[in-house]
């Protein structure tokens, strides 16, 4: 990119309006900000920032239904920033079109983790789409249908690969339960999280060097899966 | 054996009935009795009277009696169809029938009237100590109308009743409604108050077809309206004891809260601002050890805030009632693996040992606050436990509960001790010498109990257990395995 990307910041607390502003500067990000919905939307409109990172309570209005109303005409990455305790917000806010969450208080390094994979998703459905994934020595290609650990064939069931090609197709970013629920199992289906428990163990069994301190299939607690290729 | 509202009145009964019986008598007297002695007619006349008396009543039974002797004057005594008498003979059988059929009717009806109001007493009596007996047991307003109108209805027989009780200052009153057969509209025929000696408890609302209530309907009303206002009184005061309690209780809670809440901010605060102002002095170089530890500390101290914060919320939440835990299936291995992995400085010292078997079952749990559960219980434990000894996790399955335990190695807690340590700022030793805000394991116990769960803890032979059993259904089902989950 030949410019610095843009960031909106739409958050109502001045201290942590401060520090991202001086941290993601640092960062080499452009920065604008909103300290409430109402002028968030409107400088998501004007300015067409790359990604927007979104309080989710706000003084004006929820911020899932900021969300909402940017994801009517824009496909710009929103990640939303919430506290502990409120998972079912986070939920609808991945629900209603957000890419990816953060819990307060986060780290920066996770926050500026977030960022990249949110750019890296925006840039990559313009161009071309990645059909292998790798995460260490996992490698998966989704038009071959073929996943290699090591460079040895994985066998896995039809479900199973559905799972983890799916993951693996939005990589670094969260998934809900509800969301690959619908799409492996198909909508009846999406209140059985214990398939997904199930079908996970499994996986991390095949995939994982150690299926209980896994690295690549991470759970977000109370909210969904996440395949994580340390990027 | 009710009070009847819509028939003829008894008595207007008793008077027809006691003329068609005398009629009766007559014609057969008339027909089958003429050779008889006049004296014996007369005896005969007496049982009619009698009958009557008893049937219906003292009126009944005068007017039978005059009836008869008129009856009796006029068909047997001769000259015959008139009520002339010639032989003094008769006058005499004639005046003594009369006395006679009087004072036995009198006689008679009195007895039954006194037995007759003997019954009424001992009817309401047994209505009064049904009513007080079903209004005993009752703790809130609303059952108490409820049970009062049922009962009003079943011992009146009025068409509706409407009880409307006063609640607490600011608070609307409760009013329950209920009809014999049909809900009736209009305004009602009596409205009474329920009073004690203090207050003014409610209002009873009546609906009715006669005019008027009797003297023992009003007087039986009365008594049901003050059983009812007496009750309403006694689960007012009982409320009224049970709000002053409560906030006894948690004023003693907030003020022993804030002062551990601000001793234990306070820590972290003064590492934290002790760290960042040194850096943003100068006064130490980049890019040497002090620096990283420096930064390292505040890194930390922000997480052992965050915890803090954490509790606190829950600990309120538990407080008002309003954990509810979001139960999902989860893997409780995982759960744990999750809290290992973020506690790892605290744990440096302490390994996690799992004893979890591989196909140990998915527990319904909130991932979150299971989360909380064990961060608590491990970071007591390395309060508590020596330097270097682990911390095993296990767990296994008991009577179709899942049963944890965590188990570590600190000195065991007396016996005494044991079932209060989960209460709130209880504490085995003594403050100063131990971190904490004394809300870390109470915490525990509301998180587990609101999962329908049960925890507690035991001394082992080395170390000391943290039991938690947790159901293992969710709305009374087990987790569904998809069929293609057999791995192959």
């Amino acid at each position: 990119m030949d410019k610095d990307p843009l960031i909106l910041l739409i958050d109502d607390e001045p201290q942590i309006l401060r520090a991202l502003k001086t941290i993601l500067s640092a960062g080499h990000f452009q920065v604008i900000s909103a300290i409430n919905g109402e002028q968030g939307i409107a400088l998501a409109a004007s300015q067409s920032p790359d990604v927007i990172i979104l309080d989710l309570s706000l003084p004006d209005m929820d911020g899932i239904q900021v969300c909402e109303q940017i994801r009517e005409w824009s496909t710009v990455p929103i990640i939303v920033l919430s506290v502990r305790d409120s998972e079912k917000d986070k939920v609808a806010a991945l629900d209603k079109g957000a890419d990816d969450y953060l819990t307060k208080p986060f780290s920066i390094d996770e926050l500026m983790a977030r960022i990249r994979v949110a750019l890296r998703h925006s840039a990559q459905s313009i161009g071309n789409k990645e059909t292998v994934i790798t995460a260490g020595a996992l490698s998966i290609d989704l038009a071959r249908h073929i996943a290699t650990l090591n460079g040895e064939e994985l066998k896995l069931t039809a479900t199973e690969f559905k799972l983890l090609s799916y993951l693996a197709a939005h990589a670094d970013r969260v998934l809900t339960h509800q969301a690959i629920l619908t799409h492996v199992w198909g909508f009846e289906e999406s209140d059985h999280i214990e398939y997904l428990r199930v079908f996970i163990g499994q996986l991390r069994k095949k995939i994982e060097s150690d299926p209980d301190n896994p690295q690549v299939l991470i759970t977000d607690p109370g909210v969904g899966y996440r395949f994580k290729t340390g990027y | 054996m009710n009070i009847k509202f819509h028939q003829i009145p008894q008595w207007l009964i008793g008077l027809f009935g006691s003329a068609l019986i005398i009629g009766l008598v007559t014609v057969v007297l008339k027909l089958f009795a003429t050779g008889l002695q006049i004296q014996l007619i007369a005896l005969l006349y007496l049982l009619p009277v009698l009958i009557c008396t008893l049937f219906w009543g003292l009126t009944s039974g005068i007017l039978a009696g005059l009836l008869s002797f008129l009856a009796f004057n006029f068909y047997f005594i001769p000259p015959y169809l008139t009520l002339a008498v010639h032989q003094s003979q008769d006058v005499i059988t004639l005046i003594v029938f009369l006395i006679v059929a009087v004072v036995v009717s009198q006689l008679i009806g009195q007895a039954r009237q006194a037995e007759r109001l003997a019954r009424k007493r001992e009817w309401e009596a047994t209505r009064m100590y049904e009513l007080i007996s079903a209004l005993a047991g009752l703790t809130d307003t609303q059952s108490i109308i409820q049970t009062l109108a049922q009962k009003i209805i079943d011992t009146f027989g009025f068409d509706q009743v409407e009880i409307i009780a006063n609640e607490q200052v600011n608070e609307k009153p409760v009013s329950y409604r209920l009809s014999k057969f049909v809900p009736q509209e209009g305004p009602c025929e009596l409205a009474l108050s329920m009073f004690t000696t203090r207050t003014t408890e409610g209002e009873i609302r009546l609906w009715f077809d006669q005019n008027t209530l009797s003297l023992e309907e009003t007087r039986l009303l009365a008594a049901f309206s003050s059983q009812g206002a007496m009750a309403i009184e006694r689960v007012h005061l009982m409320q009224r004891e049970n709000i002053a309690r409560v906030l006894e209780e948690s004023d003693r809670v907030k003020t022993s809260l804030l002062n551990s809440v601000s001793h234990e901010l306070r820590t972290p605060l003064a590492a934290i601002k002790a760290s960042a102002s040194s850096l943003r002095s100068g006064a130490v170089d980049w890019d040497t050890d002090a620096r990283r530890e420096l930064i390292a500390t505040i890194d930390e101290e922000t997480d052992s805030l965050n915890l803090l914060v954490g509790n606190l919320l829950d600990m309120s939440r538990i407080e008002a009632g309003a954990l509810k835990p979001m139960k999902r299936w989860n893997s409780i291995q995982e759960i744990i693996k999750g809290v290992e992995v973020k506690m790892q400085t605290q744990l440096a010292q302490h390994p996690i040992e799992y004893q979890i078997p591989p196909d140990y079952p998915l527990v319904p749990t909130d991932y979150v606050l299971m989360g909380q559960v064990f961060t608590n219980l491990f970071s007591n434990s390395v309060k508590y436990a020596p330097p270097d000894s682990p911390i095993v996790v296990s767990a296994g399955v008991s009577d179709g509960n899942a049963l944890i335990k965590v188990i570590n190695q600190s000195p065991a807690v007396p016996e005494e001790h044991l079932e209060h340590i989960f209460d709130k700022f209880h504490r085995v030793t003594q403050a100063d010498k131990i971190t904490g805000t004394g809300l870390g394991l109470s915490i525990c116990k509301g998180i587990i109990e609101a999962h329908g769960g049960k925890i507690w803890a035991e001394n082992q032979p080395e170390g000391f257990s943290f039991n938690m059993l947790l159901p293992l259904t969710l709305d009374g089902e087990l987790p569904k395995i998809p069929k293609d989950a057999i791995d192959g």
